[in-house]
């Protein structure tokens, strides 16, 4: 060999190669998950800090406060039942290959439907509640079901075109708050408020929309893990070509749990109007869509893990809530920690993905 | 005379698989040299390493006796190593033109595309090639696109050519005009590597070969020296049995195809009046090269690709299918082996139990639609796994993605005549697959022809269709030409095959 | 009547020129292989650096128009490291940097105060005398800087695209990757780069938004345009003139709203507010409804993150 060769080979140094991962086992995998999560939380820390947050209160803002108050624990144990169902909502349409970008227009449409039938006083008394929640899930079902057609029909690009029909809805619901709907007794953009029946009831103290939450939890994890609907989901999800050609429905697994998706979005929706003011208002379903797909994203479309990071994402909320009151913390800072938390999960994949070679 | 290249103890391990194991190779200028073995014996992979896209793990290159250490591919052409790819590196929607001056980069584009197909022009006139610069690739002819690739490596001033399984794709005379093409460049002092599993291609143009088994370089001997049969041992290692024949006792007609026709994507009719039938008990091969539209007709058969017009009728179907959804054809008793497992048979990133079991779930063998019995799938995939011999499974809930290709191809097998299939559609069963499990799965056809299925086996491999097959059809642009009764005459099948029959 | 008419041409190309530059920068993303979502944030960000850089300099426009350029090129850093080194799902990746961005920049416009503070931003440009030519003179020039230049920003780029090596390569490594890595090419080089110039297009497109249009910076200032202009890219074939033609239709519909409601023809509010939205959607079914079954021009290989030695 030449010196010049030699020289050449010690300039060049160290070079990187990339190699797809055959396996890796779940242990390794939680460890990176934990890391670029533990990662996540320490950037958003320091945002924070950079934002007028003193150091020393952090820890107590986000654990403390949100769990000891009284109030707090309430505010999360209710925020959390919109979360878990919007994540559900998500993970059921990403399980068809279906990327639901529509939750927050789908929601809209729930609380129009539930809404409805509140101002038309349709069906008895005793039965309005449920009648209710049938509607938000039938209107929020008909939404979707245009993109899910137009999908699969025309293959039309279903990022683009159901968070298109977002930007509709939302103009809809004002045209209704600033327009027929208003309320008449004070005149502002908002609905009448709902009677007292029309609202989920407290149960042990606690919205009743959390329990709601959990059993639908309870029934998307049965139906995604022990049918044969959920069985071919896996595989569509999985591959929708190899699905095909073993002889599964592809085309009405994927619209069936396109509707499902828009179904629980819409009853996140009425869960939203009905639990926070009680009517429908301006901008309730604002912020949704990111934490559904985040919620998503981070369960790795698993309901129990959603139902679990839902709570947290809540907790977040709650705490970006107090910031505002407190520090004059815009709350597009939950939606920044939420991104930034995403990125670094993201990030881990790639780790998680693929393995890096050292070659010298 | 020191060798043009030389590959000295080349390692490369994937992901704890290893590809090559200390493997040796060297070529001469002027000389063809073979380099010989079957699918996965680690022939594409120490390619890839002498042309740069693979770092290996350890081991020395030398050119013209000096070590070099690539830096990726672009080093190794400017070096003088050019590779024609098996599947070929071109970007489909631009010109001849246009992808040989991207590999071969000019400072200004427009003087770059005329001096290139002027060069184009006057090249390919001296081989013989016969490309217009100005065609998109993706509208050329396998045979051309080899061309314009082999055009790409030579514009760009490579000695050292390496061809990797370049008669793959071609016909019996196409190949024989591009080695001979292949002998003259050499002739003019370049090193031709031949990358192959063909022993007939070496027996014929190859000066040296080198065998290679396992990732491993065995030998490396003049190939007239050697009969065919020491060869074939030197590349296989033990010799493997034919599958035993017995003489066929046809039942009734099983399925009938009645003027098929099938169009593209971009509206090229890629199958044309295609009709045959099969009996029960018979092995009805399709021979053709590919790309003729066999893939289209398998696709057809399977019920993936909607038929411009015509029927497929099945026995006992009550009434012709024109256009059946896999479930239906399935429910109707067919079972398909397609070409591309990962494209319409194994979801790679499933578990090899719910791969095996999703043949069971839709007669609804596994429960109801609302409770899935999760242990009996276990316990069926267990004992298929072991009745058919699938290899590598640490555990059933192991991804279908880490078994090997012969191994994953059981798995389909196992799955698919796991319901006793009375139509069986095969599309290159072995392609990809190594001499024992190519044995394996040839044997598993010919049982499931003892046992009275109508088999349609569609292969780009001649031999495997005259070994099988109790009738032959031969398939070129679309339509069914010719048909013959075993034992065919291979001279006249591959003349059929080419379109002078 | 007529009056209201030759108003609605002139104000046209004002509304058409975020839809062009940000469909121009996607065009470039996504020839290059990476499909980019993140055009609603990135033209935030534009937008918010354009007016923060005017209310610092306090005035030179054009100056903070090429600040919120690069501003948008180093933010897409984030976004390519995501994409094209670490090779995360290029969808996920996408709606992740949408949501940072809509929370970064309204965070920052926050906490710097450069929100609802009015700026004089750029004016029109009469170019006298062919401004006095009656009509024709009004409608082409009369315009603001960035008008004049979309015609020269879209013949270059084009130019780059189609003739020139830079193009051909950029255009190979989002046909085929494996192509164009045998052939050289360093395709994560050339992605990471495309993805930044790209951006730096869409960051254009956003602080026009704010700095000639709106001249005042508000949360989501961008309200959806980012996403119109994706939809436009499929509209456009991923090819550049027929993304302006796109976009002049709906820079027409957006100047047409405010023009409608002033000649006194009742539409309801909000309908009219939705109908940017309506029409993309129907453009995306029209355009998907005539081409069925056939070539849709994508780049072979939009959306595949390219890793060398990848084994099944």
């Amino acid at each position: 060999m030449t010196a010049s060769a030699v020289a050449k080979r010690r300039l060049r140094g160290v070079r990187l190669n990339l190699e797809v991962r055959r396996d890796i086992s779940p242990w390794r995998q939680a460890a990176y998950l934990a890391g670029f999560i533990a990662l996540g939380v320490c950037i958003s820390g320091l945002i924070l800090i950079w934002a007028g947050v003193p150091a020393g209160d952090l820890l107590d803002q986000f654990l403390v406060e949100t769990i000891s108050d009284g109030d707090n624990l309430r505010s999360v144990l209710f925020q959390g039942a919109p979360f878990i169902l919007v994540g559900l909502s998500a993970s059921v349409a990403f399980r068809a290959r279906f990327w639901n970008l529509g939750l927050e227009g789908q929601m809209i449409w729930g609380g129009i439907g539930a809404t409805f039938v509140s101002l038309h006083h349709i069906g008895p008394e005793a039965l309005r509640l449920p009648l209710m929640i049938f509607a938000a899930a039938a209107c929020a079902m008909l939404w979707v079901a245009i993109a899910g057609q137009l999908k699969l029909k025309l293959a039309v690009n279903e990022i683009i075109s159901t968070l298109l029909m977002n930007y509709v809805a939302l103009n809809f619901l004002y045209h209704l708050l600033y327009g027929p709907w208003r309320d008449a007794s004070d005149g502002f953009p908002h609905s009448a408020k709902y009677a007292d029946f029309e609202r989920l009831p407290d149960i042990f103290g606690v919205s009743g929309a959390l329990p709601l939450a959990l059993v639908v939890t309870l029934l998307i994890w049965w139906l995604v893990g022990f049918t044969r609907f959920g069985f071919y989901m896996k595989f569509v999800q999985a591959s929708d070509k190899v699905a095909g050609a073993v002889g599964i429905p592809v085309g009405r697994i994927t619209l069936a749990s396109v509707l499902l998706s828009g179904a629980l979005a819409g009853i996140a929706g009425f869960i939203v109007a009905s639990g926070q003011e009680g009517r429908l208002i301006q901008n309730f379903s604002d912020g949704y869509l990111f934490s559904g797909i985040l919620i998503a994203f981070l369960s790795r479309n698993n309901p129990i893990v959603a139902a679990i990071v839902a709570m947290l994402v809540a907790m977040l909320f709650i705490s970006g809530q107090s910031l505002q009151v407190f520090y004059q913390i815009p709350f597009a800072m939950v939606q920044l920690i939420q991104a930034i938390i995403v990125i670094c999960v993201a990030a881990s994949e790639f780790l998680i993905r693929h393995r890096i070679h050292i070659v010298r | 005379m020191t060798p043009a290249l030389d590959l000295v103890d080349i390692r490369k391990t994937f992901d704890s698989f290893v590809a090559l194991d200390d493997a040796r190779f060297s070529a001469y200028a002027g000389e063809v040299h073979a380099l010989l073995g079957e699918n996965g014996a680690g022939k594409s992979s120490l390619m890839n390493v002498a042309c740069g896209l693979y770092t290996p793990d350890s081991g020395q290159m030398l050119l013209h006796g000096a070590e070099v250490s690539l830096s990726g591919p672009s080093e190794a052409s400017a070096r003088g190593i050019g590779m024609v790819h098996q599947h070929f590196k071109l970007v489909k929607p631009f010109t001849v033109a246009e992808n040989i001056l991207l590999a071969n980069p000019r400072r200004s584009f427009g003087k770059g595309i005329r001096e290139i197909s002027d060069e184009i022009r006057k090249r390919s006139d001296a081989l013989g090639f016969n490309i217009d610069p100005t065609r998109r690739v993706g509208e050329l002819s396998v045979a051309e696109q080899q061309r314009t690739e082999i055009l790409k490596v030579l514009v760009g001033g490579a000695r050292i050519l390496i061809l990797d399984e370049p008669t793959a794709v071609l016909t019996d005379q196409e190949a024989e005009t591009l080695l001979t093409t292949a002998r003259g460049i050499a002739a003019q002092g370049a090193a031709i590597i031949l990358v192959t599993h063909k022993l007939s291609d070496v027996k014929k143009f190859a000066d040296r070969v080198t065998v290679m088994r396992g990732g491993k370089t065995v030998a490396t001997i003049d190939p007239a020296t050697r009969t065919t049969e020491e060869l074939t041992e030197l590349t296989v290692g033990a010799n493997l049995p034919l599958p035993a024949r017995s003489p066929g006792h046809f039942g009734r007609r099983r399925i009938e195809v009645i003027n098929l026709r099938c169009a593209r994507a971009d509206g090229h009719i890629a199958l044309e009046d295609a009709s045959f039938h099969v009996r029960a008990g018979e092995i009805y091969g399709i021979a053709g090269v590919s790309g003729n539209g066999q893939s289209e007709l398998a696709e057809a058969l399977m019920g993936v690709r909607k038929p411009e017009s015509g029927l497929i009728q099945i026995e006992d179907a009550g009434e012709a299918v024109a256009a059946a959804s896999p479930a239906r054809m399935r429910a109707l008793g067919a079972a398909f082996i397609p070409a591309d497992r990962y494209s319409y048979a194994l979801a790679g990133s499933l578990s090899i139990t719910d791969n095996f079991a999703v043949g069971g779930v839709g007669a609804g063998r596994y429960g109801s639609w609302a409770r899935l019995r999760q242990g009996t799938m276990k316990k069926d995939a267990e004992a298929a796994i072991a009745a058919f011999d699938v290899q590598g499974v640490r555990t059933l809930s192991q991804k279908a993605a880490l078994l090997s290709g012969g191994n994953a191809q059981k798995l389909v097998i196992a799955r698919e005549f796991s319901r006793s299939p009375n139509v069986i559609v095969a599309h290159s069963p072995s392609r990809g697959l190594d001499a024992r499990a190519t044995a394996a799965v040839h044997s598993r056809l010919m049982s499931a022809r003892e046992a009275g299925a109508a088999v349609i086996l569609i292969s780009e491999d001649l031999d495997e269709v005259l070994a099988l097959s109790d009738r032959i059809g031969v398939m070129t642009h679309g339509r069914l030409v010719a048909e013959f009764d075993a034992p065919a005459d291979r001279q006249q099948v591959g003349r059929a095959m080419v379109g002078h029959v | 009547m007529y009056e209201l008419f030759i108003n609605w041409i002139a104000n046209t190309p004002g509304y058409a020129a975020p839809y062009a530059l940000a469909a121009l920068g996607l065009i470039l993303c996504e020839r290059a292989g990476v499909l980019n979502l993140t055009a609603e944030g990135i033209m935030l960000v534009g937008a918010l650096s354009g007016i923060g850089a005017t209310l610092i300099l306090g005035g030179y426009p054009p100056v903070a128009i090429v600040i919120a350029m690069i501003m948008a090129a180093l933010v897409s850093m984030l976004f390519a490291t995501m994409t094209v080194l670490l090779r995360v799902n290029q969808v996920i990746a996408g709606l992740a940097m949408v949501f940072f961005c809509q929370g970064l920049t309204a965070l920052l416009g926050n906490l710097f105060e450069w929100k609802n503070q009015p700026i004089t931003g750029i004016g029109r440009i009469d170019i006298w005398p062919l401004s006095e030519i009656p009509v024709i003179g009004h409608v082409l020039f009369s315009q603001d800087m960035i008008v004049f230049l979309l015609i020269p920003i879209f013949y270059l780029v084009n130019r780059m695209l189609t003739r020139s090596m830079v193009g051909l390569r950029l255009r190979a490594v989002g046909e085929s990757p494996e192509a164009s890595d045998a052939a050289g090419i360093n395709v994560t080089a050339y992605r990471f780069l495309t993805v930044m110039a790209g951006s730096a297009l869409v960051g254009l497109a956003g602080a026009y938004i704010s700095v000639a249009s709106t001249k005042i910076w508000v949360d989501n200032v961008t309200a959806g345009r980012g996403w119109i202009a994706l939809a436009l890219v499929i509209f456009a074939r991923w090819r550049p003139w027929r993304a302006l033609l796109g976009a002049l239709l709906f820079g027409a519909i957006e100047s047409a709203m405010p023009r409608i409601a002033a000649a006194g023809i009742k539409v309801p509010q909000y309908f009219m507010l939705m109908l940017p939205y309506v029409v993309t959607l129907c453009v995306m079914i029209w355009v998907a409804w005539s081409k069925r079954g056939g070539a849709t021009d994508e780049p072979g290989a939009l959306g595949q993150p390219h890793v060398r030695e990848e084994r099944r």
